[in-house]
C-alpha cells in the first residue's frame, strides 16, 4: 500500500482548505464530559443523577475485570444509564451551586449490599439523606420501610469555589471501592467561560485544546475476589489482596491501551460500552494545549510526554501563582510555574499543565525541502514561511514564526528551508511503526513496504504519551498496552475539529 | 543462572544468518561530517591514511579539512546483547550499548557483539553542539533468534521531531547489521537521559540506558560580560562548570557527577536468556542499582570483571561508569540524578549532607518571572524518565557520607543476605586542599 495524500497537484486544493478552515475560526476540542441540569443558582442548582452499579470492564489483552461504577441517570442519560469507568465526568463552572444525587444500586451475586456515598476533595460538600459514614453520608441499596427519610439516596451539594481539575470517589471504603471503580473527574471552568477563547484559570491560561488523563490501575485478583466472595469475605483479607496491592491493568480515561486509541462512546464497539471515554490527543503547531492530569487510583505515575516539555500551571486546583504581581495578563505564564519533561502523577492528586510544540530550532525545515534530492520520490510541498506579525497579537513586528493563514503557521522560519541532515538507512535496513507515514516531514507522506504504516493517515508527527514505568505499558504480561496514548501533531492542512 | 560457555556456536549462526538473509548493502555505516576514516571521530586535518587515493586536489597531510566544523560531536553506539555481574557476584544477562566511537566501521559488527554495557556510555554535550549519533544494531549473539531492531530515545529532547525520537511506533528503528544516525542540535542545557524505546518494558529492563546531559553556553561566555566566569571545563577562570544559563553563577559547581538510578529483575533477566516467556506482569527490581551497579561496586573505580561470556571492548569489564562522589571540603558538588528504573519510583536520601534542587526534567528551578524554586532538601522521590540537578554544599564537612534509597528494602543486592547492597554510594570528602 502506499500511502501518498498530497500530491503536488492537489497542493492549491489543500491550502484552499486550510484558509477556509483558519477563515472559518477554531473551534476547540473539549473533553467528554456531562454538564447536569439546572443554570447553578442556589434555587436552580446544576443537577446530575448519578446510581452505582455493577458490571465489567473490558482490557485490550481480550480480558474483562468486574467493576462498580458510577452510572449517569440523569435524564436523558449521557451513556444509556450503565455504569462506566471512570464514572461520569461532570463539567461545571465557577460559582455554579452543584447537586448531585446519588442512588445505590448495587446487586452483588453473593448478595451482599455494599453502602456507597462520593466524596468531592477540594469541595466545601453538604451531604443529606442516606445513613451517616464515616467520610460522608452513603446510600444503602434499599429505603428502610416506615422512615421519613430514604436511606438509599443521598444529595451532596456544593458550591464550585474554584476553577480547576478535581476528580471525586467514594467515601465508603475507599481503599476498596475506588479499586473497584468508583471514581471519576470533575472539571470546574471558569466563571464567565468562553468556549470560542477557553482559559483553564481565567487570563494567562489560555488554551486552544484540552485534554483529561485520567491514570488509574487495577488489581484483577481483588476484583476477582470481591465478585466470587463479596466485599466483606474473609477470602478477600486472607488473599492479603489489599494490603499486598499489584497492580497488573493501568488505564488511562478508564481504558487500556490501545483501547484508549478508540472512539469515544458507542462507536467504540460494544466491548469498551462500560468506558466510554478515550484519550487521542491530537494538535497543531503552536497551539496550546491543556493537559488536566488526574492521579485516579493508588499509585503514582511519571507520565512522561514526547515531544517538548510541558508547563505545570496548577495543582489540585489552584494556579501555581503568589498573585504578587496582581492577576495575570493574558500569555502570562503563573510565576510559579515550571516546565517537566516527565509529569509527576501522584494518587489524588491533579496537575494541570499547558503543553505546546513548533519543531523550534531543529536546525532543518520540519516541512521538508521540496527539492531534496533524497526525497526525490515522495518530495514534501513547496511552502513559505512568512513571518510577518506576532502570532499572538496579529500585528507587527514578526515572531519568528510562520503567520497563521500562511502555507505553514508556526513553522520556525530560521530553519526554513534547512535540508534534511542525515541520509536514511535503505527501507529493508528498517523496521517502520505504525504511526509512520514514510516521511520525515510534518504532513507529508511517503511509501512504505507492504504492511507498515496506516495508522497516521495525515503524516502527521506522533508521539507516544505514556507512564514511565514502563512496566504499565502492558496489559497482565501482554506488551504493549497499559498506559499509552499517542498524541499527533498534526500540520495545518488538516481539520482536527 | 547457570553461566553457559555457549556463544560460539550462536555467534556462527548469527554470522550465517547475517550472511544468509541481511539486505544487500546492509552494512555498518557512520554519519559525522568531517570524518574523513569512518571512525565517528571528526578530522580537523588530513593524515597519511586519510588522504584519498587517488587524490585529484593534491592534498598533502597537515592539510586542513574543509569539512570540519568545531560544533560538530559524533558518536558511534553499538547495540545489542551482553553480560555483566551483579553486586553480589552473579552473572547477568542484559541488553545494552557500547562506546565504539574510534573504532573503523568495519570491524564494528564483530567488536560490537557482546560488548554492551550497563549503564550505557554516558553521554556528555554542549549547547550548541551539533550531535550525529550513529546506532549500528549488531544483534543478539545469544539469543539468535531475536532479530529485535533498536533506537536511541534522547528522553527529554526539547521540540523533539519524530523521526529522530527514536520512538519505534512512530518512526524507524534499526535492524541488525545496519545503522542509523540521529541528529540534535542542543539548544537546551540540562540533565536528559537516553534509552532504546523498542519494545520499551522488555528492552529498558534488560538494561538499555544511560545518561545524557548537556552544558550551558555560559560555561563558554561567562555571564554578566565578565571574562573570569568562563568555566574552568571550558579553559576560564570561573568555576568549573554552571549548570544552567542563570545569568548569576548560582548553579556553580566544582566537581560534577551523573548518578542513574535503575534495576533489574533477575527472573525477567533469566527468562530472557533461557528463551522462556517474559514476566511482565511480576516484574520488580531485585537488584536495585546506581549507575548499573549495587553497593559495594558502586564505589570501586574499576567495574566488576565482566562474565566470561561478555567481550568487553577493554577487555575487562562491562560497567565502566562507577557511582562514588568525591570532593574536598568546600567544593560545590553537581549532581546529575536520573530514574531510568521501569517498575516503581525510588526515593533517594542524602542524610548528611543537604541536597540544594536546581533544577528538575533539564530546567532550571526558576519561574517565568526569576522567582527562584530551588529549594533544599535531604531526599528527592523521583519515578522513571525524571531527573534533578542538585548541588552539595560540603563546607565544614569531612569523611564519608551516604546517599542511597531510603526505600531501605532496596538496599540489596538480590536475595543475598551478606550486608548492605544495592542503591547506595559514598560521598568521600577530602580535607580542603
Amino acid at each position: 500500500m502506499k500511502y501518498k495524500l498530497f500530491s503536488n497537484s492537489h497542493s492549491l486544493f489543500v491550502w484552499a482548505a486550510v484558509l477556509l478552515f483558519l477563515l472559518a475560526g477554531s473551534a476547540t476540542a473539549a473533553i467528554d464530559g456531562i454538564s447536569g441540569t439546572g443554570t447553578g443558582t442556589p434555587a436552580d442548582p446544576v443537577t446530575f443523577d448519578l446510581t452505582v452499579k455493577m458490571n465489567a470492564i473490558s482490557t485490550a489483552d481480550g480480558g474483562s475485570v468486574v467493576f462498580w461504577g458510577y452510572a449517569d441517570t440523569s435524564v436523558p442519560p449521557s451513556n444509556a444509564n450503565r455504569p462506566q469507568y471512570p464514572g461520569p465526568t461532570l463539567i461545571v463552572e465557577q460559582g455554579q451551586t452543584v447537586e448531585i444525587i446519588l442512588t445505590n444500586e448495587l446487586e452483588l451475586l453473593t448478595g451482599a449490599t455494599p453502602n456507597v456515598s462520593i466524596v468531592f476533595p477540594g469541595q466545601q460538600v453538604t451531604a443529606t439523606g442516606g445513613v451517616s459514614g464515616l467520610l460522608t453520608r452513603e446510600a444503602q441499596t434499599t429505603d428502610v420501610p416506615g422512615t421519613p427519610e430514604d436511606e438509599s439516596l443521598v444529595t451532596y451539594t456544593f458550591i464550585a469555589t474554584n476553577p480547576g481539575t478535581y476528580m471525586y470517589h467514594s467515601g465508603t471504603r475507599p481503599e476498596l471501592q475506588v479499586e473497584m471503580g468508583l471514581l471519576g473527574a470533575l472539571i470546574v471552568r471558569p466563571a464567565g467561560f468562553n468556549p470560542l477563547n477557553p482559559t483553564a484559570y481565567g487570563p494567562g491560561t489560555e488554551y486552544d485544546r484540552e485534554f483529561l488523563f485520567l491514570l488509574s490501575e487495577m488489581d484483577p485478583l481483588i476484583h476477582e475476589t470481591v465478585f466470587a466472595y463479596g466485599p466483606d469475605a474473609p477470602e478477600l483479607m486472607e488473599t492479603d489482596a489489599l494490603s499486598d496491592y499489584f497492580s497488573k491493568y493501568w488505564f488511562m480515561n478508564g481504558r487500556t491501551a490501545p483501547d484508549n486509541m478508540g472512539n469515544a462512546g458507542e462507536s467504540a464497539g460494544s466491548l469498551l460500552l462500560y468506558q466510554p471515554y478515550n484519550s487521542l490527543p491530537r494538535m497543531h503547531p503552536g497551539e496550546r494545549m491543556l493537559m488536566r492530569v488526574i492521579g485516579g487510583n493508588r499509585e503514582m505515575h511519571p507520565f512522561h510526554h514526547h515531544g517538548n516539555h510541558a508547563r505545570v500551571i496548577a495543582r489540585d486546583g489552584r494556579l501555581l501563582d503568589t498573585g504578587t504581581g496582581g492577576p495575570l495578563a493574558p500569555g502570562e505564564d503563573p510565576d510559579l510555574s515550571f516546565e517537566v519533561f516527565t509529569i509527576n502523577s501522584v494518587p489524588g492528586e491533579t496537575v494541570d499543565a499547558i503543553f505546546e510544540w513548533t519543531g523550534k530550532g531543529l536546525n532543518w525545515d520540519v516541512y521538508g525541502v521540496s527539492d531534496d534530492p533524497q526525497f526525490a520520490t515522495d518530495p514534501p510541498l513547496p511552502h513559505d514561511c512568512t513571518d510577518l506579525v506576532d502570532n499572538e497579537t496579529g500585528v507587527a513586528p514578526p515572531d519568528g514564526y510562520g503567520d497563521p493563514g500562511t502555507d505553514t503557521p508556526w513553522e520556525y522560519c530560521a530553519d526554513h528551508l534547512k535540508m534534511f541532515p542525515t541520509l536514511l538507512p535503505q527501507k529493508l535496513d528498517l523496521a517502520f511503526g505504525g504511526w509512520y507515514g514514510g516521511s520525515p516531514f510534518l504532513g507529508s507522506m511517503g511509501a512504505l513496504p507492504p504492511g507498515e504504516g496506516g495508522l497516521n493517515p495525515n503524516g502527521g508527527f506522533s508521539y507516544m504519551w505514556h507512564s514511565h514505568t514502563e512496566k504499565e505499558l502492558t496489559n497482565f504480561d501482554i506488551f504493549p498496552g497499559g498506559m499509552l496514548t499517542m498524541l499527533i501533531i498534526e500540520g495545518w492542512n488538516v481539520d482536527i475539529d | 543462572m547457570e553461566t553457559y560457555r555457549r556463544y560460539l556456536l550462536p555467534l556462527l549462526l548469527l554470522l550465517v544468518v547475517m550472511f544468509g538473509t541481511l539486505p544487500v548493502g546492509a552494512a555498518i555505516s557512520v554519519q559525522c561530517p568531517g570524518d574523513l576514516d569512518g571512525d565517528a571521530i571528526p578530522d580537523p586535518v588530513y593524515t597519511a591514511e586519510t588522504i584519498p587515493d587517488p587524490n585529484p586536489d593534491g592534498i598533502l597531510v597537515g592539510d586542513p579539512n574543509p569539512d570540519f566544523d568545531p560544533n560538530v560531536t559524533c558518536m558511534h553506539l553499538s547495540s545489542g546483547d551482553g553480560y555483566i555481574t551483579m553486586g553480589d557476584g552473579r552473572p547477568m544477562y542484559m541488553f545494552g550499548f557500547s562506546d565504539v566511537t574510534g573504532i573503523p566501521e568495519d570491524n564494528v559488527f564483530i567488536d560490537g557483539q557482546l560488548s554492551h554495557e550497563f549503564p550505557s556510555p554516558p553521554i556528555a554535550l554542549r549547547e550548541g553542539d551539533v550531535f550525529w549519533l550513529t546506532l549500528s544494531n549488531v544483534g543478539m549473539v545469544d539469543r539468535p533468534d531475536l532479530f529485535d531492531p533498536h533506537t536511541v530515545h534522547y528522553h527529554g529532547f526539547p521540540q523533539s521531531s519524530n523521526i529522530y525520537d527514536g520512538l519505534p511506533e512512530s518512526g524507524l528503528s534499526i535492524k541488525m547489521g545496519a545503522s542509523l544516525t540521529y541528529y540534535y542540535l542542543n539548544n537546551d542545557p540540562g540533565t536528559y537521559m537516553y534509552h532504546c524505546h523498542v519494545e520499551a518494558t522488555e528492552h529498558m529492563q534488560m538494561g538499555m540506558l544511560g545518561s545524557l546531559y548537556v552544558d550551558p553556553i555560559q560555561n563558554q561566555t561567562g555571564f554578566g560580560g565578565d571574562p573570569n566566569t568562563i568555566a574552568g571545563k571550558e579553559g576560564g577562570p570561573g568555576p568549573t562548570g554552571y549548570v544552567y544559563n542563570d545569568g548569576d553563577g548560582s548553579t556553580a559547581y566544582d566537581v560534577e557527577f551523573a548518578l542513574q538510578l535503575g534495576g533489574f529483575d533477575s527472573a525477567f533477566h533469566d527468562a530472557s536468556v533461557n528463551t522462556q516467556p517474559l514476566p511482565f506482569a511480576l516484574m520488580k527490581a531485585d537488584y536495585p542499582m546506581i549507575n548499573g551497579r549495587g553497593y559495594p561496586d558502586t564505589v570501586a573505580p574499576v567495574g566488576p570483571p565482566a562474565p566470561p561470556e561478555a567481550r568487553p571492548l577493554d577487555g575487562f569489564s562491562t560497567q565502566k561508569v562507577n557511582a562514588l562522589i568525591e570532593a574536598a571540603a568546600g567544593d560545590r558538588v553537581l549532581l546529575r540524578l536520573s530514574n531510568l528504573e521501569v517498575t516503581r519510583y525510588f526515593t533517594l536520601g542524602s542524610p548528611g549532607i543537604p541536597m540544594r534542587v536546581v533544577g528538575k526534567d533539564a530546567k532550571l528551578l526558576r519561574g517565568p518571572d526569576g522567582i527562584d524554586l530551588s529549594y533544599t532538601t535531604h531526599s528527592l522521590t523521583f519515578g522513571g524518565g525524571m531527573s534533578y540537578d542538585v548541588i552539595l554544599d560540603t563546607t565544614g564537612m569531612s569523611g564519608t557520607h551516604f546517599l542511597y534509597a531510603t526505600d531501605l528494602n532496596f538496599l540489596v543486592n538480590g536475595e543475598t543476605d551478606d550486608g548492605i547492597g544495592g542503591m547506595l554510594t559514598e560521598i568521600r570528602i577530602a580535607p580542603a586542599p
